[in-house]
């Protein structure tokens, strides 16, 4: 054995470690970033809660008075508007164009109600975000009309009678058309039916020169006509109508009544009750409303609010308790 | 010729068996691999012949690791990457979602996929990219070849077999080196390779000057230790008596070229050689070599002594000329890759690249493939539900979805199975996003940068004295390192320097030497003293070996000490008494001493500073010069008569030498292991037995090994008649060793006590300490060494792996009976025998270690056991009961143990306990158990690469460990855990809104996101900062983690990815995910801004998905323990791109159009966005809060405790340090400050021949270092060297 033979120190001098203290990238390998470091003391778990509380309490009594601001006037009539022998069977009197289907309301006014009132009709149990259902729309087609062959996805409403279908689609083929004249005494109130619809819907999702075409022609009409000689941009309903709801009960601005509803006044109702929602069992409801600067009733947010600053200040409390009985 | 061949064959078995430098048959311990057929047939080589050899189309020299060219590139890559499973089930969902039952765009899979495949190829392609430059730099490196009857230097590519080559031993070739992973720097390298390799070497160095001014590349480099370029048939060398090329144990195997071709040395002789080699065919068996030189008409036959291997380096001697037989990927070392005996072999640097890194997969990663199992099921559990609703909801009724006859069969009611089938697709990949197709894309760049850019750059885990940095060959184990439950440790070259050196001695009851040694160090240090340093007084001498200071003996000053004769006879004999050859010059400052123990060594070298220079030896003399004998100034040489050497053995544990003074004077020097010395000591003087007994305790609490001293006049009478036993002795056939052990006993009494020595078994630095701390941290450390027990449980107490307070458990085989039995030499008898006994050991020790258990306050346990009882140990029917004893022990050490053993012992705790092991050694005899254990850690920086080559990391200290694993493996796991918890929390969470929705949609399927949405979510929205936390993320700090080792026990629970864990994450997702759906939903419904205006889904599902990305990205800052800016900018970046890619996107979509814009001109949306998140982290953080004040983590404890105190500065002052480490040689402390504790134990030196020569004797290799053999070698160096040409 060579005993005298050390180890070599030179062998491996290829291998070196370029050392310049000062550079983030040096920081960076010996991961000595400056950081900072949170450690989540009791202390700061009882701040951190009482400030949320401290935050969000007002914000929730803000937000709930403003929903509270909002009156609200919600009438079911899809079973009541069904003549009293047609009430075993709902879908065959729907379905029997024969037959007429104007039906009358009467509504009464709790409190003052200001203006903008607005009309919205709700449906419950219909399922505009069905996987079939949301797709069968061709959105090409309403920016360009006729122009636009990219209809694959109107399927099975695409054509009729071999000619392309202008809204093409479920969507526009099931266009909700129950109609409403509200009358207070023996006036009739204007319902202004423009600027319903999302402006930028208007302006851009909808062609300014697509009429309807060959719509509603077929052996099986599903909702409502459209007049094809105004242009979709201007068909506020389908607008409302084609931007899908996200849940199966949803509710579409009909209209807006600019005047003022008093209170205890009585508004009569005089609706055409054409959507079928029979076959499945489906709710329609007529909704006035006024809004706030927050938009309709909605006490949720409020509520939320509240009741999430409400238990932080619990929290805080709570917590406070503990770090005095058990301090660490 | 093939008569010539068959002869060969038929001799082969008698050459070997012949040959005095070749034991036959390699053990079974070495050759683990499988040695390939050989090719039938065998090839004829014409040694400097190139074109008679260009018929046969042998293979180049160049050799090329890379795994892909640019044509396989794309293919080849491709295939790799789809042998996951996670991509393969994305290629299958990216298949599915063309078809038209997906409700999502195909975009929504393909571009994740993609994205990831890209990140993987070009991280391939990288690596791929550095093993190309790494053969560049292979086959350009130079090598002188004889062409035109010159040496000519050429690149290793370009060489041909049968080419005459000279390799040099230093500076042979130049070496490049490259500072800084600089891409321009990598292509100038490259440029001035293919320069090289065009011109020729004058112009080399010019060249190379001139890119070193551009100042990125540092030339000059020159190797020390030529590597050989092929395999080569071995000529001449300078030195006529044969080469070596390096083993890593620091010893050398000797090649001898054939003697009739010893003259072809120079360029015009070499040209001469007209040579016909015929040899095997290429084959990857390293140690066999069988072949035929047909040369001047004669048949020589060549063995694997003349056989110079690719990679292997040339020592002792200043250069070869061989003759090339194998080139390129032909060569044997090449060819026996990945083979386990590769580690046999020192491989340099230059064949690195071309071993396979061994590919281990961590265990954390195989406990993930459970959650992805566990995800997958959770996926087809959603799917079945919502594909049974599908069944069950479709109908007719619902006329506005037109469900009439000719629909198709995913929604035909009247098919209400098949509906429910093809839903079950649609969901499939619908919720694919639950299966994070990141994550393994991520994890893998996390380590890879870990282990790049924080282990290998790591300065605390650099040795300056090297210039070796820590090296993570693989980066798949790094937060394995984090829970690493048992350590089995190599002892020499990884807890030892293997350096012995003369550290202390008493000296007729006086001591003398003023070291503190690295034990005593730890030992302060735990108790908090702390240590000063002294400077080291004038008359201080450290040499190798030598490593001594008291000024009262030195230079001379022992004359003026009261006892200055016994100093005399100690350093007598020291001088005579040994089996120690000095070598080359007489002179105190140039001598070498050649030693069958590094032990003798030092103690001749102590002898040397004492002013006895023993400088020469012959057959029957020791010659020694002594100076300051009587009178100062005065120089003698002294020539003692050396009558007769009685041997060291380990039965004897003593060594002793009659010599003859010049004057007449007849001693007996002896030196031995304190017991068998006390033994034969002569009545009387118990005062100085007592004191020296004192201090031998003293030394062995200090790790030193001791050895006594002890002398006795001879009468010539007595040693006459005793002197003819010993010749009877000697010369008797029958039991001549057990004979001389008994004549020797006879002179072997009276003795005086002169006094002890006390050596340190050099620790390498800071290993006590080291641990100490690994102790504290709950990893057991094991070692494993081929020493001898004593030795072996001397470095234990060393190194504290046993203390006094522990109960020792020893089963060993040198008892008694064993010996009885094995004198018998019945081999089934012995073998039954020993098998008894280890089994009787085993259950009296597990008996009492239960026993010890059952009691609170137990003593620590250790087990120490050997070799031979290992073996017997290791057997199926004892092997329970090994690992139940070894398991509930602090503590084992097993000496005596092969390589084979060691991996053995390694896989049984492996296996049989399931816990996690790291195996850590230096040299070829650990490369099995480096292998067999979970994670292998090779010391680096010394010479011997093949534990290195076999390893998963590299550090050049033993010490670094702590480093390696308190620090980056705890925050290694930390971090992964974090991350794939994180993953998982992300995309169960966003997968869960999903589902929710499917319930409201008349399990249609249809999606609640739109496609690139969810397509982006996983690889832009919340793709940085999880990589930033799996970067950046730190508990505690690096010197809090070493200051608090039982930090670390965290991740031997496997704390931070239990079920538990996993589970309290899924808990939150779901509640997250109600949290987003419902709380969304519910606040959505009604007239949304002041002109009643109504959302439609696309603009709930825009506000679920910004709530969504806000809360991920924001919890995830939650869990970080230390926020840098990066994770500031990471978030805000996610969190903005969601924005911004919305803003944009928003403007080109149909079906969002506008969305973002809708939403944010209404104050619901700042509401929700506010309100959301809030109380989606809200119950986070109330766990959190809770947890954190009543049921904290160990590190959160520590977190608080020093909140205080930045970390940064600690740190920086360690910088500081690490640049510039002060060898531990220069310190010294003061002695007095520290506590005393004697110690029972008291360790004797005298390490055996050396496991490690037995080891290289079965390799074939000639060790010349067997004691009895230097008075025959002394005779043979004292004759004049003669010149061996005739």
């Amino acid at each position: 054995m060579e005993i005298a033979s050390g180890p070599s120190t030179d062998s491996s001098a290829a291998r070196t470690i370029p050392i310049d203290s000062s550079s983030i990238l040096d920081e960076f390998k010996q991961q000595n970033l400056p950081a900072c470091k949170p450690v989540l003391k009791p202390s700061y778990v009882i701040t951190t809660f009482f400030l949320l509380g401290f935050i969000f309490l007002p914000i929730g009594l803000t937000t709930l008075c403003a929903s509270r601001t909002v009156v609200e006037i919600v009438d079911r009539y899809d079973s009541e508007c069904v003549p009293g022998a047609f009430r075993g069977n709902k879908v065959s009197f729907i379905k029997d164009s024969s037959l007429p289907k104007n039906c009358s309301r009467i509504l009464k006014v709790r409190k003052h109600m200001k203006a903008p009132i607005y009309i919205y009709y709700q449906l419950d149990n219909y399922y505009q975000n069905h996987r079939r259902y949301v797709k069968s729309r061709s959105d090409q087609q309403l920016l360009h009309g006729l122009k636009s062959s990219n209809t694959g996805s109107c399927e099975p409403e695409e054509s009729n009678n071999g000619l392309p279908v202008v809204p093409c689609g479920l969507i526009a083929w099931s266009l909700f058309n129950d109609t409403y004249t509200l009358i207070r005494g023996t006036k009739k109130l204007s319902i202004n039916r423009k600027n319903i619809a999302w402006k930028s819907d208007r302006d851009r999702k909808f062609g300014k020169q697509v009429y309807p075409h060959n719509f509603q022609n077929g052996t099986l009409i599903g909702g409502g006509k459209l007049d094809p000689n105004i242009p979709l941009s201007d068909q506020e309903d389908l607008i409302v109508w084609m931007r899908t709801a996200a849940f199966p009960s949803f509710r579409k601005l009909y209209g807006r009544i600019e005047e003022d509803l008093k209170a205890d006044d009585v508004i009569v109702v005089h609706l055409m009750n054409n959507y079928n929602t029979y076959s499945f069992g489906g709710k329609k409801k007529l909704v006035l409303s006024t809004s706030s600067w927050l938009g309709g009733r909605n006490d949720f947010l409020g509520v939320a609010y509240i009741s999430v600053g409400g238990s932080s200040i619990i929290l805080s409390i709570v917590f406070l308790l503990f770090h005095i009985k058990i301090p660490r | 010729m093939s008569g010539g061949w068959e002869r060969l064959k038929g001799s082969r078995s008698r050459t070997t068996r012949d040959s005095s430098f070749h034991t036959p048959a390699p053990s079974r311990t070495v050759t683990l691999g499988r040695v390939q057929p050989q090719a039938p047939g065998h090839r004829t080589i014409y040694c400097n012949d190139r074109e008679a050899n260009l018929p046969v189309r042998f293979k180049g020299n160049s050799i090329s690791t890379t795994k892909y060219n640019f044509l396989t590139f794309l293919p080849k890559g491709l295939f790799e990457q789809f042998r996951r499973v996670a991509n393969c089930y994305f290629l299958l969902i990216s298949i599915l979602s063309m078809t038209p039952i997906s409700p999502v765009n195909p975009v929504t899979n393909v571009v994740p996929l993609s994205l990831v495949l890209l990140v993987s190829l070009i991280k391939e392609a990288f690596e791929d990219w550095k093993r190309f430059q790494n053969d560049m730099v292979i086959n350009n490196t130079l090598i002188d070849v004889l062409q035109n009857e010159k040496w000519v230097a050429l690149p290793w590519k370009k060489l041909q077999v049968g080419d005459i080559i000279r390799s040099f031993c230093r500076g042979a070739f130049c070496h490049l080196l490259v500072i800084g992973p600089d891409f321009l720097t990598e292509f100038l390298m490259l440029l001035c390779h293919l320069i090289v390799s065009t011109f020729s070497n004058s112009n080399f160095a010019a060249i190379c000057y001139h890119l070193s001014f551009i100042g990125k590349i540092e030339f000059g480099n020159v190797k020390k230790d030529g590597f050989f370029p092929a395999d080569l048939l071995f000529l001449a060398s300078t030195n006529a008596d044969g080469t070596a090329n390096l083993d890593g144990e620091t010893n050398l195997k000797i090649r001898k070229a054939l003697e009739r071709t010893w003259d072809y040395l120079t360029p015009d002789k070499a040209t001469e050689f007209k040579g016909e080699m015929q040899c095997e065919q290429p084959n990857n068996s390293l140690y066999t070599f069988t072949g035929n030189l047909i040369f001047q008409k004669q048949t020589l036959p060549l063995s694997p002594n003349q056989i110079l291997l690719r990679g292997c380096s040339l020592r002792n001697t200043e250069y070869i000329v061989g003759a090339v037989i194998f080139t390129g990927h032909e060569t044997k070392t090449t060819l026996a890759k990945g083979n386990e005996s590769m580690g046999i072999l020192n491989m340099g640097k230059v064949m690195m690249n071309s071993m396979n890194v061994p590919s281990k997969r961590s265990t954390l990663e195989r406990k993930l493939d459970k959650l992805i199992l566990a995800l997958f099921a959770t996926l087809f559990i959603m799917c079945l539900i919502g594909a049974i609703g599908s069944g069950i909801f479709i109908n007719r009724k619902y006329y506005y979805l037109s469900l009439d006859k000719a629909v198709a069969t995913e929604f035909n009611p009247g098919n209400r199975f098949a509906v429910a089938a093809l839903t079950l697709f649609t969901l499939i990949t619908l919720y694919s996003t639950i299966i994070p197709i990141s994550l393994y894309v991520s994890i893998e760049m996390i380590k890879f940068i870990q282990s790049t850019q924080f282990i290998n750059k790591d300065l605390h885990m650099y040795h300056a004295e090297t210039n070796t940095p820590a090296l993570a060959r693989t980066s798949n184990l790094n937060e394995e390192l984090g829970q690493v439950e048992y350590i089995f440790s190599d002892k020499t070259g990884t807890l030892t320097r293997n350096l012995m050196e003369f550290f202390k001695c008493s000296i007729g009851g006086e001591v003398y030497g003023s070291g503190v040694t690295e034990t005593e160090l730890g030992g302060a240090q735990r108790n908090g003293i702390k240590v000063q340093e002294v400077r080291k007084s004038s008359t201080a001498i450290h040499e190798k070996g030598f490593n001594f200071d008291d000024h009262r003996i030195m230079r001379g000053a022992w004359r003026n000490e009261p006892n200055f004769d016994a100093c005399k006879e100690f350093f007598r004999c020291l001088a005579i008494c040994h089996t120690v050859l000095p070598e080359g010059d007489e002179s105190p400052e140039k001598i070498t001493y050649q030693a069958a123990s590094p032990d003798e060594a030092a103690l001749v070298t102590a002898a040397k500073n004492f002013g006895f220079f023993f400088y020469r030896r012959t057959p029957t003399m020791i010659h020694v010069r002594e100076s300051h004998v009587e009178k100062m100034g005065k120089i003698q040489d002294v020539a003692y008569e050396i009558l007769n050497v009685l041997e060291f053995n380990s039965t004897r544990k003593r060594q002793s030498v009659v010599c003859r003074y010049p004057n007449g004077r007849l001693v007996l020097y002896c030196k031995g292991a304190d017991t068998v010395i006390y033994e034969r000591l002569a009545g009387g003087n118990d005062d100085l037995k007592k004191v020296t007994r004192a201090h031998l305790e003293q030394f062995g609490s200090a790790g030193l090994r001791t050895l006594c001293l002890a002398y006795r006049d001879l009468s010539p009478d007595t040693y006459e008649s005793w002197n003819e036993k010993f010749i009877q002795a000697k010369s008797s056939l029958r039991d001549r060793e057990k004979k001389l052990d008994e004549v020797a006993e006879l002179v072997e009494r009276d003795l005086i006590l002169i006094g002890s020595t006390a050596i340190e078994d050099k620790l390498q630095e800071g290993v006590p300490a080291c641990i100490e701390t690994l102790f504290r941290a709950g990893i057991k450390v094991w070692v494993l060494t081929g020493d001898k027990m004593e030795t072996a449980i001397n470095i234990a107490y060393a190194c504290n792996l046993i203390n006094n307070d522990m109960k020792q458990f020893i089963i060993s085989s040198e008892t008694e009976a064993i010996r009885e039995v094995e004198d018998r030499g019945d081999q089934v008898e012995i073998a039954r025998f020993i098998k008894e006994e280890v089994k009787k050991e085993l259950k009296k020790c597990l008996e009492e270690a239960q026993h010890y258990l059952r009691t609170v306050s137990g003593p620590k346990l250790s087990l120490v056991i050997d070799g031979k009882c290992l073996m017997y140990a290791l057997d199926p029917t004892l092997r329970v009961m090994l690992l139940n004893l070894s398991l509930n022990c602090h503590s084992v050490v097993c000496c005596r143990v092969s390589p084979l053993q060691k991996a053995q012992v390694t896989s049984l705790v492996k296996k049989g306990a399931r816990k996690i092991t790291l195996s850590i050694g230096d040299g070829a005899n650990d490369v099995s158990m480096i292998q067999a254990a979970h994670i292998g850690v090779g010391i680096s920086g010394l010479e011997g690469m093949q534990a290195v080559m076999a390893s998963d990391f590299a550090i050049a200290q033993f010490r670094f460990l702590t480093d390696l694993l308190l620090v980056h493996g705890r925050w290694s796991y930390l971090r992964i855990c974090k991350v794939i918890t994180y993953f998982f929390y992300k995309n169960l969470t966003f997968t869960l809104t999903q589902f929710w929705f499917t319930f409201q949609t008349g399990f249609s399927g249809q999606r609640f996101y739109d496609d690139w949405f969810q397509s982006l979510y996983n690889v832009i929205f919340t793709a940085l900062p999880v990589i930033i936390v799996g970067l950046f993320d730190k508990d505690v700090s690096a010197s809090l983690s070493k200051k608090y080792p039982e930090l670390y026990k965290e991740g031997i629970r496997n704390v931070f990815f239990k079920w538990r864990v996993v589970i309290t994450w899924a808990w939150s997702s779901v509640y997250q995910s109600l949290v987003f759906y419902h709380f969304v939903t519910i606040s959505s419904a009604g007239g949304k801004n002041s002109s009643g205006k109504i959302f439609g889904l696309w603009d709930i599902s825009t506000m679920a998905f910004t709530c969504v990305v806000i809360t991920v990205n924001l919890r995830l800052l939650m869990m970080c323990n230390s926020i840098t800016r990066w994770h500031y900018i990471s978030v805000g970046g996610s969190i903005l791109a969601w924005f911004l890619f919305i803003f944009v996107y928003s403007l080109l979509r149909e079906n969002v159009f506008f969305v973002i814009f809708v939403l944010m001109s209404t104050i619901y949306f700042y509401l929700s966005a506010l309100l959301v998140p809030v109380v989606a982290l809200l119950g986070d953080f109330i766990y959190q809060g809770i947890q954190r004040c009543f049921f904290p983590y160990d590190y959160q404890i520590i977190q608080e405790i020093h909140r205080h105190e930045p970390d940064d500065n600690t740190r920086a002052g360690l910088l500081e340090v690490g640049s510039q480490l002060t060898p531990q040689e220069e310190r010294s402390y003061a002695l007095s400050q520290l506590p005393r504790e004697l110690s029972k134990h008291t360790g004797f030196a005298f390490d055996s021949p050396g496991y490690e020569s037995f080891f290289a004797a079965q390799l074939g290799v000639y060790a010349p270092q067997k004691a009895w053999d230097v008075a025959r070698r002394a005779s043979m160096k004292s004759k004049p060297k003669t010149p061996k040409r005739n």
